[in-house]
């Protein structure tokens, strides 16, 4: 039923990173994508909420907190829709190697930690491919807000104060990520996550992402 | 007079008015709010695609051009959450009846139409409440197409131009207007739909809609 279940069989490569904010996926996948670039591999880059069809939309929304984790699930579903279509299809038609910074994992994992039905959401994201190549970032909830909001209190969707835990954002944040934190981990055996230890050090991490993707590519008869 | 049994768990009532482009739902949804309103009955109105947050995001993407079959789903039934959350299920819960101008019908017939699996669909709309009452105007396309080129025009989406049927504006609102009527005569069984010849007149088709209402009201399903 869903193509995320099942192999994509087109030229290119899809890579995501997955995992909650400040777990260093961004940076990784900085990293694999100069990596890519030097070795003369044709790369695109996609991140998540990113579109030009509504991205601005959701931020504007956010800000005056107008959403319900429906509508939160649903606009993000369309940004997510409208790279996929405009981008990420097309480039891995073309044969790219498609680094996806956030993923449909990211929906399964934040739109349930906030109370939506787990099939709903999969049955909303099942056009999307699966990826060649899914990383997932584990890091806890304390290390993650200490790196993120050493200078400013979390906002207000990604504490989860929508769903009203906590009056304290820093509170809020904790039980709310951890929440998130168990749906990823669920999603390690459901889709096949491999998962990294996001302690390590920036080196380790990018050696061990490196070596992944060789794997990859060299069961698709390709060399870096 | 046996109760009316609602088909959902909410106070209120909820009727729908469905039908394509130019069937003359706004109208008659116009008049069946007059009269319900003369008997003092709380009644509020919700049309399709006028959520505060999303709606005009809508009306932007289809004037630049910025949508695909996929996103187009994803937008409205965004737009209808929204609203459904907001306005309508409020309104249910306090005891009115809802009047709405299109339901996820229209999404089904649309989106199928651009391709998409019905399934899909059908799953965005899953926490939709079953409607107490739905009517569909039915209207053929050679009438349809004189309503339209009279008032509005013909305009790309309602002609279904984004599908690539036809480059002939004309040919192609024929096919897409076709291809929608399939798709809600197939719904008018499995949904229930009260069906209502569009052609008769404006008087005629409201009396027969104020007449279906009462008989729910009148079996004292609001009281």
């Amino acid at each position: 039923m869903s193509r995320l279940t099942e192999k994509h069989n087109l030229p290119g490569t899809l890579v995501c990173v997955e995992g909650i904010d400040g777990s260093g996926k961004s940076t990784q996948i900085t990293l694999l994508r100069d990596w890519l670039k030097a070795s003369g591999k044709d790369v695109i880059f996609t991140e998540w909420n990113s579109s030009d069809l509504i991205s601005q939309t959701t931020k504007l929304a956010k800000k005056k907190n107008m959403l319900s984790p429906r509508t939160f699930s649903l606009l993000h579903a369309v940004d997510f829709a409208d790279r996929f279509k405009q981008v990420i299809g097309p480039a891995l038609k073309a044969g790219f190697i498609v680094l996806a910074d956030r993923y449909a994992y990211t929906a399964f994992a934040r739109d349930v930690a906030r109370g939506v039905d787990p099939n709903w959401v999969r049955n909303v994201y099942s056009f999307a491919y699966q990826p060649d190549l899914a990383l997932y970032f584990d890091i806890d909830p304390k290390t993650s807000m200490e790196r993120i909001c050493s200078n400013r209190t979390p906002k207000f969707y990604e504490a989860g104060m929508d769903l009203k835990l906590s009056n304290d954002p820093y509170e809020s944040y904790i039980i709310f990520q951890s929440r998130v934190i168990k749906e990823y981990q669920k999603m390690v055996d459901e889709f096949g996550l491999i998962k990294l230890n996001a302690n390590d050090s920036i080196h380790s991490k990018q050696i061990e992402i490196r070596r992944l993707l060789k794997e990859v590519l060299s069961a698709k008869g390709e060399n870096i | 007079m046996k109760k009316f049994k609602k088909k959902h768990k909410y106070e209120g009532l909820l009727v729908v008015i469905e039908g394509t482009d130019g069937s003359g739902k706004s109208t008659q949804l116009e008049l069946l709010k007059r009269s319900l309103q003369a008997q003092s009955y709380g009644v509020m109105v919700s049309e399709w695609k006028t959520s505060r947050l999303i709606a005009n995001v809508i009306d932007d993407a289809k004037e630049r051009n910025l949508l695909n079959a996929t996103t187009y789903s994803l937008l409205y039934a965004a737009d209808f959450v929204d609203r459904l959350e907001n306005q309508i299920i409020p309104a249910l819960q306090s005891g009115f009846i809802v009047l709405l101008d299109r339901y996820y019908y229209t999404a089904l017939a649309r989106d199928v139409v651009r391709g998409q699996n019905i399934e899909w669909v059908k799953n965005l709309y899953e926490c939709a409440p079953e409607p107490d009452l739905i009517f569909y105007l039915d209207m053929p396309v050679d009438v349809l197409l004189k309503r339209i080129i009279g008032t509005t025009g013909l305009n790309y989406y309602e002609s279904g131009r984004d599908v690539g049927f036809s480059t002939d504006f004309y040919k192609s609102f024929e096919i897409y207007q076709n291809k929608c009527l399939e798709q809600y005569n197939k719904m008018k069984k499995e949904y229930n739909f009260k069906s209502i010849d569009g052609t008769k007149s404006i008087e005629e088709i409201h009396e027969i809609m104020q007449g279906e209402v009462q008989k729910i009201l009148d079996s004292g399903v609001l009281y």
